[in-house]
């Protein structure tokens, strides 16, 4: 028993030995998927420390408490404002009342505020966006001042922009800015840990307005004198008060909005813990891991659809199992169990690789923004994470090779030494069907259909890859609602990029295989007298079939990725000019990645391959 | 023992009895064994009788020397250029060439050709004949036996080709 | 120009590799094929018969030499020139019958038409009628696995004939059948050969070499030897199988 296992991983090991350009690519394909999970599982967290240093330096606030305009003491991210109206229920001088017992409250130790916060349109050049503007004292406040990064402190006619924000619009100091229509110059910018940094601003409740002329602006926090603050609001715009409070004990803040917020009467102030913040500043890196681990999913299908067609796909592959089972003389379970400890050993290679390389980095797809201060915290490789990789590695390998070695397994010893090849069935309507097709065509259809197959991994590679191609156009399609921020837009470039490489080697390895298996009848062919000019296009053609259904299989599979059911909002269906796009390039690229392969395959001398495969 | 044969082996030069006898054995190998050595003395004789071998010295019976008389030349410069018989013997055939190559009378290859010339006439006549038979029925039957014969026969005279071409390229 | 030359070989060379392992498949062969003429190709394994009929029917490309069919230069023709030949001019006959096991004889032998851009029914009628010709109508059809080696042989000869060739090249047609099988193969030849059809055969088989006009010979890629046999032996066939005449 032992000697057999012995037996067993040898040959593996042989094997691989035998193949390495082979199982080089396996491994890469499958590492394309490990890493990004890894990637995904391992930035769980890290923006932990650098909150924890903005909020130290800059004495942010264990809970804020808030009081919109118009009563609202439920969260609510946005609201149209309606010019005019400040809501039927209190007046602005109601508001900053109803939030001035919280400063004398059991377990407060220090407060700031309450200050006045409005939102506006931003204009700055050819840019336009949107402006939560809170209105503060040239003093230092005790509770939550702004640490300045550049420039100095708010003065009459000079505001300042977080950090966040104005590294994402270009905002410089000194850059002239227009809020609301008032001309203003930027002195400085800051970091503060008491309001998420953009592009979150809006994402933890404590309510946003989207002032009605801005279309779709996610806003940006900007600090002005309340002065300045009043004149940008004017008779019209929305006026919220905002309380900072320092608590005698931090932790309990949670505790302390809670009980403040069972109150749910519409004039009194909803509060906000400092750890409802700071997963606030984390949303971002969510978003990210989002991306991260359903881009990790598609890649692991598309590996799948890798590896089982270099596996199994090809009568090579076929010939060389029989070979194998001829030189050591074992049984045909024998090869199987190899076959599968093969991948299985690929596999754990590339959940290796993807965890170090995940790792390694993970920082550069980590740095939380110009909006909080320092270094995110190291990533971290907890347990799960490494046996969540593992699983998917596996997984991919084996499901790949369990159909090729269990019909490996089930073959006799004889049949499998006499190498018998599974024979094409016969498809009588196909071939009467393409009597009526050109000679390219005809060639193509029958030469296509004889490994169904490999039609299937075919139509899986390119909807998987055109789902995630989809998905990735939603995103950036309805981004700019709730501003993703460039990290986010980095992994989804790296996802695509990823995916459409992955696809394309799928493709050429499927042109490739198919190639060398019509070998005999494109010979043939050509002795009949079809030019290799009509064989390699009946190949490409025949191969857009079954592109074109992935394609369209795919654009419904990005479609249902995106709207998921943990996503929020409506039904988003993808921009038609992009759609039609990426139909036509993915149609564009197969057909150029299938006809380099098959051409060079067709291009053998006709009598050479006759006779060497002369039955 | 075919006369012919005897003859073309004195014609690369005088022998005894026995030493043609030896060279019979070379030739034919287990072939030999079932010849009687008496035959060869009888053979010689009757050629002697016939003029177309001569006795050269001689210290006894057994230990005469025989040598072609011009006559002897003649004949088997004759036989050498002489196809088979219908029932070509395969041993007098391989001897022939043997000793045609001995005495440098003639080329062995082109002896070969020769007889392959003859024998793919007759196979012509002989498939032809087939041909025409209807399929499966008795003459069709022998027809195809002799067919097959022939055949085997013409696949030994290619071994010969090669084999003897292959000597002369070594020489 | 002789009309009723079909095939012309000039100086025909086809050489493989270079310095010490230097091949000539075809040492330059000068070579004639009258129209309507059944010309046999014998030599030992490796003389390169097969090599010359490939560079006979446009498979392969000489290395030198000049090559005509039917009065048309073919040497220096590009490929899709000599898919077209091979589409019109010539038919293929291969040892190992090169049928495609998932299609019936029909569809085989009605495949080259369609290559051709014949119209699926045209195609279609004219593989019947080849298979008639041939003595499968019944089994037009059947799969080659349900046919013999002769048959399926035969099933290969009509589907050369599919584009009216001017001439059959067959590599080995028989190579590959039993005694019974080649005497069926050689039946179809006679008759292609009396109805005016041009046949260079290559073969080992000294029965195809015996009913043919002209038999050459072959070794280490040049001509050797050539032989009529017309007009067979002047003696009884009963001379040859040993009844006393």
């Amino acid at each position: 028993m032992i000697g057999r296992a012995f037996l067993v991983c040898r040959l593996a090991v042989k094997d691989l030995r035998h193949r390495p350009a082979q199982a080089l690519l396996l491994l890469l394909a499958i590492a394309a998927g490990t890493t990004t999970l890894t990637l995904g599982l391992a930035l769980h967290g890290t923006t932990n420390s650098p909150y924890a240093r903005t909020r130290a330096a800059t004495n942010g606030p264990d809970v804020v408490a808030t009081v919109m305009p118009g009563g609202s003491s439920a969260p609510a991210p946005s609201t149209q404002a309606r010019p005019g109206s400040r809501g039927p229920t209190m007046t602005v001088a109601q508001e900053a009342a109803a939030l001035v017992p919280l400063e004398h409250a059991a377990g407060v130790a220090a407060s700031s505020g309450p200050f006045p916060v409005t939102w506006t349109s931003l204009r700055k050049g050819h840019t336009n966006g949107g402006a939560e503007v809170e209105g503060r004292s040239t003093a230092v406040s005790s509770v939550d001042q702004p640490k300045l990064l550049r420039g100095s402190w708010i003065q009459p006619g000079g505001v300042v922009v977080e950090a966040g924000f104005a590294s994402a619009l270009g905002i410089r100091v000194g850059d002239q800015l227009t809020l609301g229509g008032n001309s203003f110059k930027v002195v400085g910018t800051a970091a503060t840990a008491a309001i998420p940094s953009y592009p979150d601003v809006c994402a933890e409740a404590e309510g946003c307005f989207i002032v009605g002329n801005v279309s779709s602006a996610n806003p940006g926090l900007i600090w002005a004198t309340a002065a300045d603050a009043a004149r940008i609001a004017g008779t019209d715009g929305p006026i919220a008060y905002f309380l900072n409070l320092k608590l005698d004990d931090a932790s309990a803040a949670t505790t302390f909005a809670d009980r403040y917020n069972a109150n749910t009467s519409p004039s009194a102030p909803y509060l906000l813990s400092w750890q409802r913040i700071r997963s606030g500043d984390a949303q971002v890196l969510i978003k990210v891991q989002t991306v991260l681990s359903t881009g990790s999913w598609l890649l692991a299908l598309l590996a799948i659809a890798s590896v089982a067609v270099l596996v199994g796909g090809s009568m090579s592959e076929q010939t060389r199992r029989v070979g194998l089972l001829k030189a050591v003389g074992g049984t045909p379970r024998i090869v199987a169990v190899v076959l599968l400890l093969e991948h299985a050993l690929v596999g754990l290679c590339a959940a290796a690789v993807g965890l170090i390389v995940g790792w390694l980095t993970a920082p550069l797809v980590d740095a939380p923004g110009a909006g909080l201060i320092g270094a995110p915290n190291a990533p971290s490789l907890t347990g799960s994470t490494v046996g969540f990789v593992v699983a998917l590695a596996l997984g991919v390998a084996i499901l790949a090779t369990f159909v090729p070695a269990i019909r490996a397994a089930r073959q006799s010893t004889v049949a499998a030494l006499n190498d018998a090849a599974r024979p094409p069935r016969r498809r009588a309507w196909l071939i009467a069907l393409s009597t009526k097709l050109p000679a390219p065509l005809l060639l193509g259809v029958r030469i296509a259909s004889r490994r169904p197959r490999r039609l299937v991994l075919s139509i899986f590679s390119v909807a998987v890859t055109t789902s995630g191609l989809v998905t990735v156009l939603l995103i950036h399609a309805t981004g700019s609602n709730w501003s993703l921020g460039p990290q986010v837009m980095r992994v989804t470039t790296l996802i695509s990029v990823m995916l459409i490489a992955l696809a394309a080697v799928n493709t050429i390895f499927i042109a490739w295989t198919t190639a060398l298996d019509a070998r005999h009848s494109a010979a043939l062919a050509r002795a009949l007298g079809a030019t290799s000019q009509q064989i390699t296009t009946g190949l490409t053609v025949a191969q857009l079939f079954p592109a074109l259904v992935g394609v369209l299989l795919g654009i419904p599979g990005g479609i249902a990725i995106y709207n998921n059911p943990n996503h929020t909002g409506p039904t988003a269906l993808p921009p038609a000019f992009w759609t039609f796009a990426t139909i036509v390039l993915t149609l564009l690229a197969i057909a150029a990645l299938t006809a380099v392969p098959t051409r060079i395959g067709a291009r053998r001398s006709v009598a050479a391959v006759l006779q060497a495969d002369a039955t | 023992m075919q006369q012919e044969i005897v003859l073309a082996m004195l014609a690369k030069e005088p022998s005894r009895a026995f030493q043609l006898r030896s060279r019979l054995d070379d030739a034919l190998g287990p072939l030999a064994e079932g010849l009687n050595a008496g035959h060869i003395y009888v053979t010689l004789s009757r050629l002697e009788k016939a003029r177309l071998v001569a006795v050269a010295g001689a210290d006894g019976a057994d230990t005469k020397v025989y040598r072609l008389t011009a006559a002897g030349h003649e004949r088997v410069t004759e036989w050498l250029s002489e196809v088979s018989s219908p029932k070509p013997d395969l041993a007098e055939f391989h001897l022939k060439l043997i000793a045609a190559a001995a005495a440098g009378l003639a080329d062995p290859i082109s002896i070969v050709d020769l007889q392959r010339r003859e024998l793919l006439r007759r196979l012509r006549d002989v498939q032809q004949a087939a041909m025409a038979e209807p399929n499966e029925s008795d003459a069709g039957l022998v027809l195809e036996g002799i067919v097959l014969r022939l055949q085997a026969d013409l696949r030994w005279l290619d071994s010969c080709e090669r084999v003897w071409s292959e000597r002369r390229s070594k020489r | 120009m002789n009309e009723s030359v079909l095939l012309r070989a000039r100086g025909l060379r086809k050489l493989y590799g270079s310095g010490e392992g230097l091949v000539r498949a075809v040492d330059d062969v000068d070579l004639d094929v009258m129209r309507g003429e059944m010309l046999a190709v014998m030599g030992p394994s490796g003389c390169g018969k097969s090599t010359l009929l490939h560079l006979l029917g446009g498979l392969d490309r000489p290395s030198a030499g000049e090559l005509s069919v039917a009065g048309r230069r073919i040497d220096q023709l590009s490929e899709r020139a000599l898919a077209q030949l091979r589409r019109h001019e010539v038919g293929f006959v291969f040892q190992a019958y090169h049928l495609m096991d998932e299609l019936t004889a029909q569809e085989n032998v009605e495949l080259p038409a369609l290559l051709a851009g014949r119209a699926p029914r045209d195609a279609k009628r004219r593989a019947r009628q080849l298979l008639d010709q041939v003595g499968l109508a019944d089994r037009a059809d059947h799969l080659p696995s349900a046919l013999s080696g002769g048959q399926r042989q035969r099933v290969a000869i009509a589907r050369a004939l599919a584009n009216e060739p001017v001439v059959v090249l067959a590599d080995e047609p028989t190579g590959n059948l039993d005694s019974a099988a080649t005497l069926e193969v050689l039946r179809l030849f006679e008759v292609l050969h009396n109805g005016g059809l041009t046949l260079v055969i290559v073969t080992h088989d000294e029965r195809i070499a015996a009913i043919a006009d002209r038999l050459i010979s072959m070794r280490d890629g040049a001509l050797v030897d050539e032989t009529r046999l017309a007009g067979g032996t002047r003696r009884s066939l009963a001379d040859f199988a040993g009844l006393e005449s």
